[in-house]
């Protein structure tokens, strides 16, 4: 009796350890941006791996240099091509080193970076994604770019979108970075099958409807169109429509006091969205914000076309080859009935932490300037699909013929530069942004559910939306 | 009997010391942080900080949808508690027979608790997804028909408790088969000989002389549905659809770290604190008291 128990107490300590074992193997595991796929798991655990390795051999910090710490949101290729880049920098630039470390989510890094201000240890650049702009000026944790910058880093190079998005009263608080805009990609296969002409895919939501009637009905897809569940979308379509999110001029002439979601524009959105999804043309995962999701519907051939960031260029041209169709890409599509005014600048900028010595400061902005100049804002265009940032950048690659040769780019590209600018499409600037992002989400979700109507789903959202932001703003007067 | 005794009243403090100064570090402090932060009103993590009295509680107490919060917790852990203990006491029962590789099975059956939830919620998510999960392509080949595992309210808590269940098996059976290797079989000779039948002797003795380990996987149960079910929840459904299996914990932490309200996060933090105290407390007034320890 007394050896069984003394025997089980020994099974329990082992399987204790086991678990103790297998937890700490998926603890060194990345925790996986938006970017990074589920199904991709494995391989960027491998990647993880041999950074590592790499990152062990070469972490040599020379004598006397000048450390900076840079924290970034990415994984995957991404997270090793910056490697690649800063391997670059500290080669080529001795007395200063720069450390870079990936920090998990665009949220994960913000909340990490402010836990190291509030330490006394914060890192010299902050990758922060552009929603969280308000809350980045708002901590007090970081300095101006625009002060610190040499003068060679010539702010009137960057692109109009890039610029306008990140320009806060006239000044550069960051250092715009990856940027990105949705565009439509679709296959053109199913296009071919369904009867439709595969050069011109639909560009409002009234053709939208027409060409998804056909797909879904000739049979060519089970449903026609997927994008995430994602507030971002709704932001997009706002401002085609030239409508502004929030109020005070989006937020940019003074603080957003309450969002425009009972607006005509806000309905006629949802609305159609709604119709998209009951005649079973709209398709998601189910899930909100699930990226992934969407990429598997359209990539498996079970939907026609996606709308997804123009960041994805080289994994959907990558997807299209492994499963064998022909990609084509388009403009978001916009009602019919109002013009379409452009899309907003998405992505992440660089920003500075402000109370280190001035030597590092100005290594800092050095190192920033450096990153996104002409070269490296080909280099990181070619290889991800974010937008070539800089005007410099562009008149490069036209004369390599780069957007010819990779139609792909083009249509995401003319996009962006076809934008009008004005404040709705300059993207609205809310402190509280990431939960009114989530409220906009769940009024959707409750839509397509059929729980709510459009017009009593967005009141509910408004009143929700503006209580976020009143306390919001009362926390950091 | 003489029981040891340490010299001067100071040594056992001594060996104590480590441990008691980690449970400072990383349990005391940070929860007395919490009381207080949530009587205030916290920018950024902590980086500001406003004293505001009872706003935050006040703010829960009208929020109709923290209260629709409360009742899925409650809901969900009953659910896996009851059912998840008497899988395993079930599973556990049938392990313990003597059969042939039965060291096999037990560790096969003791698996899934070697799974961090993270692990164990993409195995799920991978099987359940609804365009390329296996569970939907062997429903519909079956069937004809796919269901919307992720999509629909009561599907997806079903899913996020089926989940939570199976990944919580293996550590309910551990400590079941190490219980009902120590049961007495003497007992059991003599409940046969005053003719008890089989359910009489499992019920009278063999779940009477577990009471002891029942209880205590009760209140590890407990605390494993109210807190652990955060990884399984962030990867499978991340609290939706429609706020359906947006739990106490997982509401929490958005509320902290996706919204930067510490302040309403904390306050959340409290009542779920007092909740699962209360819970134990009722628990070892009431159960407790039925436990049979051996004479």
């Amino acid at each position: 009796m007394q050896t069984s128990f003394r025997r089980s107490l020994v099974l329990v300590a082992l399987v204790m350890l086991v678990a103790v074992v297998v937890s700490a193997c998926a603890a060194t595991a990345p925790a996986g941006g938006t970017q990074t796929k589920v199904v991709e798991v494995t391989k960027v655990v491998e990647v993880t791996k041999i950074v590592k390795v790499q990152k062990q051999a070469e972490e040599v910090i020379p004598e006397g240099a000048t450390v900076i710490d840079f924290w970034h949101a990415f994984g995957g290729g991404r997270k090793l091509l910056i490697e690649r880049m800063v391997a670059d920098y500290n080669y080529t630039h001795p007395g200063t080193y720069v450390h870079v470390e990936n920090k998990g989510s665009y949220r994960d890094t913000l909340n990490a970076a402010i836990l190291a201000a509030q330490q006394g240890n914060p890192p010299h650049i902050v990758q922060i994604f552009e929603i969280g702009s308000q809350l980045a000026l708002d901590s007090g944790i970081f300095a101006p770019f625009e002060d610190s910058a040499p003068s060679w880093v010539h702010m009137d190079d960057l692109i109009g979108g890039v610029s306008n998005y990140y320009r806060f009263n006239g000044k550069f608080y960051s250092m715009p970075w990856n940027s990105s805009n949705p565009i439509l990609y679709y296959n053109k296969d199913i296009f071919r099958a369904a009867g439709l002409d595969p050069e011109n895919p639909p560009e409002t939501f009234e053709e939208m409807l027409s060409a998804c009637e056909t797909i879904v009905s000739s049979g060519a897809a089970k449903n026609c169109i997927s994008w995430p569940l994602h507030g971002w979308f709704f932001e997009q379509w706002m401002a085609n429509m030239g409508a502004e999110l929030a109020d005070n001029g989006n937020g940019r002439d003074a603080r957003a006091t309450s969002v425009n979601l009972t607006s005509d524009a806000a309905k006629e959105i949802v609305t159609w969205w709604k119709e998209m999804y009951d005649k079973g043309y709209y398709a998601y995962s189910g899930k909100l914000e699930d990226w992934d999701g969407a990429d598997a519907i359209f990539v498996s051939g079970q939907s026609a076309m996606e709308i997804t960031s123009t960041s994805d260029v080289v994994n959907r041209q990558n997807d299209a080859a492994a499963n064998g169709f022909e990609l084509g890409t388009g403009y978001l599509p916009y009602p019919a009935n109002s013009e379409r005014m452009g899309v907003i600048v998405g992505g992440a900028s660089m920003w500075m932490t402000a109370g280190h010595p001035d030597n590092e400061m100005k290594a800092t902005a050095d190192f920033i300037t450096w990153f996104t100049n002409t070269e490296n804002a080909i280099r990181w265009h070619k290889a991800t699909g974010y937008f070539p940032i800089r005007k410099s950048s562009v008149t490069v690659l036209e004369g390599q013929d780069w957007f010819k040769r990779n139609p792909a780019y083009r249509a995401a590209f003319d996009q962006l530069l076809n934008t009008k600018d004005d404040n709705a499409t300059r993207g609205a600037v809310i402190g509280a942004f990431p939960e009114v992002r989530t409220i906009i989400e769940q009024a959707v979700e409750k839509v397509l559910a059929g729980q709510t109507s459009v017009d009593d789903a967005l009141a509910e959202a408004k009143t929700q939306a503006d209580k976020a932001i009143v306390d919001y703003n009362k926390s950091v007067e | 009997m003489s029981t040891a005794r340490f010299k001067g009243k100071w040594l056992p403090w001594l060996f104590l010391l480590p441990t008691l100064i980690i449970l400072l570090v990383f349990l005391y402090y940070p929860v007395v942080q919490t009381f207080r932060l949530s009587f205030y009103r916290v920018a950024f993590l902590g980086l500001k900080t406003k004293f505001s009295g009872m706003e935050n509680y006040l703010n829960l107490l009208h929020d109709t949808g923290y209260h629709q919060t409360i009742v899925s917790t409650v809901l969900v852990a009953m659910a896996v508690v009851i059912v998840g203990l008497g899988l395993s006491l079930l599973i556990a029962m049938i392990a313990n027979q003597k059969i042939h590789g039965a060291n096999i099975y037990r560790f096969l059956l003791i698996w899934p608790f070697a799974l961090s939830p993270a692990v164990a919620g993409v195995v799920f998510l991978f099987m359940f997804s609804p365009g390329f999960g296996a569970v939907n392509y062997l429903t519909s080949v079956v069937t004809g028909h796919e269901l919307n595992w992720l999509g629909e309210p009561k599907l997806a808590i079903t899913l996020v408790i089926m989940a939570s269940i199976w990944k919580n098996l293996g550590y309910n059976i551990v400590f079941y088969l190490a219980a009902l290797q120590n049961v007495n079989t003497e007992v059991l000779e003599a409940a046969s000989i005053d003719g008890a039948n089989t359910w009489q002797r499992f019920w009278r003795v063999t779940f009477a002389l577990l009471s002891p380990m029942t209880f205590f996987l009760l209140i590890t149960n407990i605390t494993y549905s109210f807190f652990d079910i955060f990884g399984m929840i962030d990867i499978l459904t991340k609290g939706g659809p429609l706020d359906a299996t947006n739990l106490m914990i997982y509401n929490l932490y958005r509320d902290a770290f996706e919204y930067y309200k510490t302040g309403l996060a904390s306050a959340q933090s409290v009542i779920l604190f007092l909740l699962v105290v209360g819970l134990t407390l009722i628990q070892f007034r009431t159960s407790g008291r039925q436990v049979y320890y051996g004479g």
